[in-house]
């Protein structure tokens, strides 16, 4: 049995299939990585992608973000076997706290065959955002 | 290793020398463009700046805007979310130095951060016997808006790249503040 928030670790199969930016000290692992002090950092102009691929079957009804200078956010889905034909699932307007790293929860309903989570940064502060994690 | 990405708004009056610069910046000074030609629409040229002991690189997407206001309103909307911006003056003109507020002000209305690294540049200084607009004077109206200066000369090759590299220094300045800072929040 999973419970939840583990869906979207690497030790429970999860990986990132696709990050647009890089910085090898801060790399989009350290999303799934289940530490709370490291971090993926964008590294200049907006929109920054990026895709984690789930293992196995799942049925998610919860995803919680945390996030830092992150202001618009789209999270996308595809049940495909490559990540390709992805759908909207949700749509958030994230409210950014100087200072602070924020925890968003959004509800979902998604089950399905492996999947693939694409989250879409359309808007940041200051042209660098911060994910610490996933869940 | 870290690679960052900004966007440079390249603007100034029509004439004044920016595709010129990016030009010679692009070719690393073995490409002086010997006649004008009007830019019309955004050119994004991209080039790759290595930050001094880091390890870091910097991708400067040099937006080369139209001087000339009849294309300058036609790509505005190109000019979205700024990283950096560099501002150009033909030194031998008073009218370009005079209306750099006017460029700023259209940049800063295109960005929600209250703050993007800058420099200002004043090209063309081979022409010294030509020469309206004073060091000192362009050095104080950059200083009160937090830009820094340069002088350049496109044509004999002199400082041409110092803008742009100082441009980049800033951004990754920046960059890692914000990195620091995250850090500091976990
Ligand atoms: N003497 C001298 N001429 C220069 C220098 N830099 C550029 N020029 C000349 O100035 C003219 C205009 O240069 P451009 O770089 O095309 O000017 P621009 O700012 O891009 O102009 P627009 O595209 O109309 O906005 C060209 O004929 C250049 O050769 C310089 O440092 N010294
Ligand atoms: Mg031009």
């Amino acid at each position: 049995m999973t419970r939840a928030g583990d869906l979207c670790l690497s030790s429970a199969g999860a990986r990132v299939s696709l990050a647009t930016s890089s910085d090898d000290r801060h790399p989009a692992e350290c999303i799934i990585d289940g530490n709370p002090e490291t971090f993926w950092t964008t590294t200049g102009m907006f929109p920054q992608e990026f895709i984690i691929s789930l293992n196995g079957l799942q049925k998610i009804g919860k995803i919680i973000i945390e996030s830092s200078s992150v202001r618009s956010l789209k999270i996308y889905t595809s049940a495909t076997k490559e990540p390709t034909d992805f759908e909207p699932c949700t749509d958030r307007e994230l409210e950014h706290v100087e200072g602070q790293f924020h925890t968003e929860e959004i509800t979902v309903s998604i089950t399905g065959r492996p999947i693939d989570l694409h989250f879409s940064i359309l808007q940041g502060l200051l042209w660098f955002a911060g994910i610490g994690a996933t869940m | 290793m870290g690679k960052l990405s900004a966007k440079c708004i390249v603007a100034g009056d029509s004439t004044v020398g920016k595709s010129t610069l990016i030009q010679l910046f692009r070719s690393d000074g073995s490409h002086f463009p010997k006649n004008y030609s009007l830019t019309t629409t955004m050119d994004v040229i991209t080039k790759t700046v290595q930050i001094p002991d880091s390890g870091d690189i910097v991708e400067l997407f040099l937006c080369d805007s139209p001087g000339k206001a009849m294309f300058y309103e036609m790509t505005e909307g190109l000019w979205d979310q700024p990283g950096a911006l560099c501002l150009v003056f033909d030194v031998t003109s008073e009218t370009s130095f005079s209306n750099c507020g006017r460029w700023l002000q259209r940049i800063k209305s295109k960005t929600t951060s209250p703050y993007l690294p800058g420099v200002l540049v004043g090209n063309k200084t081979d022409l010294s016997g030509r020469r309206a607009v004073e060091k000192i004077q362009a050095e104080e109206w950059a200083a009160s808006h937090g830009l820094e200066y340069f002088e350049t000369s496109a044509k004999e090759l002199e400082n041409f790249d110092q803008p742009f590299r100082a441009l980049a220094k800033s951004f990754h300045r920046l960059y890692q503040e914000r990195v620091e800072n995250f850090k500091s929040l976990l």
